[in-house]
């Protein structure tokens, strides 16, 4: 067989070759990379197909929801209200809550950090003594001034993020609080702290040298 | 009343746990409102992906995967389980995606044609001969790569390789041969090949 001749069956191969077609691979160095490289490519490209782009703004949920009640195939008052199902779920959602906490207390030590870096280096050059600080309470409100200071360009950003997903917590707690055995509403909960943590996480590596 | 999950087999509660969605179609299929918006936050993660790798535009990504929840609503009354609901949805946005290239005007996949000796067989490359790619592909720049690919190629190789449908479903959804599915993916692999190697050996020369 010659390289001409397998290149005219390649497009018809998935993976699979007759003893003919090994038999050149064997000996041809040139198909047998070409068959390795095509083959690393169609493996690569199954890892984009897994791949999350992000979700889409929320104006398209709002225009389906417009769309739907206007075309009659809502039969309801809309609500923020899940379906309900009755479910065990409490194991579930028990671990997200002080996870979160923990979450948020790590972000208010680092933003206590760099808080009091800052006061240190301050009250050096100042020849005041440092306060002693006490770890506080996580404030959001420091986060922002803390990514301010830092990139000021992004606080209007961080502030947007923020305002967002919160709404989404919000959205996602009642959810649950109203229907706590609910899987798609702990499912809807546990997106919306990941996003949260994630807008978090964004701002600081943005922001903190 | 249903019994707690925590009362049942691990067989019924794994039956359950399918009921959840299945519930929620059943309830959209009575126009619940919630229901629909359950599904809709349970799958738009998957849609909206599809849409951008398609389009590379989030913009275009957004309208499509609005169409298609639209779509899969005004259609949910007639489904009736025989795939998976994910699988359904799937298919029904890579279709809302190819009715918007067609109506753009853009190929989505060449007419059938012919192959060519010339262009199937190994070559040597000029001045790439040293670059190899097999074990060591940059997925940044496969990403770039198949922004670049020709819109026909490129649409059939999303769909085989990165979303894994078959030659005889693309066949289908695009209307064409087998064959020619098979040719394009080919040839969409192979440009992709000329391009990561050139854009290696762009790197190689300026470093």
């Amino acid at each position: 067989m010659t390289c001409d001749e397998f290149g005219r069956v390649l497009p018809e191969l998935e993976g699979g070759h007759n003893l003919e077609q090994r038999a050149h691979l064997r000996v041809c160095p040139s198909c047998s990379e070409l068959v390795a490289e095509l083959e690393a490519i169609s493996r690569e490209a199954r890892f984009l197909g897994l791949e999350d782009e992000g979700e889409p703004s929320p104006r398209v949920w709002n225009s389906i929801e417009i769309a739907l009640r206007q075309e009659g195939l809502v039969r309801e008052p809309l609500t923020t209200a899940v379906v309900p199902f009755p479910r065990n779920v409490g194991r579930r959602l028990t671990w997200l809550i002080p996870a979160f906490s923990a979450l948020l207390l790590i972000l208010g030590l680092l933003v206590y950090q760099n808080g009091g870096r800052r006061q240190l280096a301050e009250s050096r050059a100042s020849g005041v003594p440092a306060q002693p600080a006490s770890v506080p309470s996580v404030d959001e409100q420091q986060l922002v001034e803390l990514v301010a200071t830092g990139t000021p360009s992004l606080r209007a950003e961080f502030e947007s993020d923020l305002k967002a997903v919160d709404g989404y917590v919000r959205d996602a707690e009642e959810s649950v609080r109203s229907h706590p055995n609910d899987e798609i509403a702990q499912q809807y909960l546990m997106n919306a702290y990941e996003q949260k943590a994630m807008v978090y996480e964004m701002a600081l590596n943005r922001s903190v040298p | 009343m249903r019994p707690e999950l925590g009362d049942l087999t691990d067989a019924q509660k794994s039956k359950n746990a399918k009921l959840s969605e299945a519930e929620a179609i059943d309830r959209a299929k009575q126009g619940d409102a919630g229901a629909f918006e359950a599904l809709y936050h349970l799958h738009k993660r998957r849609v909206y992906s599809l849409c951008l790798r398609m389009t590379s535009n989030t913009a275009a990504a957004e309208d499509l995967t609005q169409e298609a929840f639209l779509q899969l609503f005004r259609k949910i009354g007639t489904f009736r389980g025989e795939s998976a609901f994910s699988t359904w949805l799937h298919r029904m946005a890579v279709n809302v995606v190819l009715m918007q290239l067609r109506k753009k005007g853009l190929p989505v996949i060449p007419l059938e044609e012919t192959l060519e000796a010339d262009d199937e067989s190994p070559k040597k490359e000029p001045g790439a001969e040293d670059i190899r790619l097999a074990g060591s592909i940059d997925r940044l720049q496969l990403k770039l790569a198949i922004q670049n690919l020709p819109p026909g190629y490129r649409t059939v190789f999303l769909l085989h390789d990165v979303e894994g449908y078959e030659h005889n479903e693309i066949a289908a959804m695009v209307g064409c041969s087998i064959g020619n599915s098979k040719s394009q993916l080919h040839k969409a692999r192979m440009k992709l090949r000329e391009l990561l190697k050139t854009n290696r050996a762009e790197k190689a020369t300026r470093s």
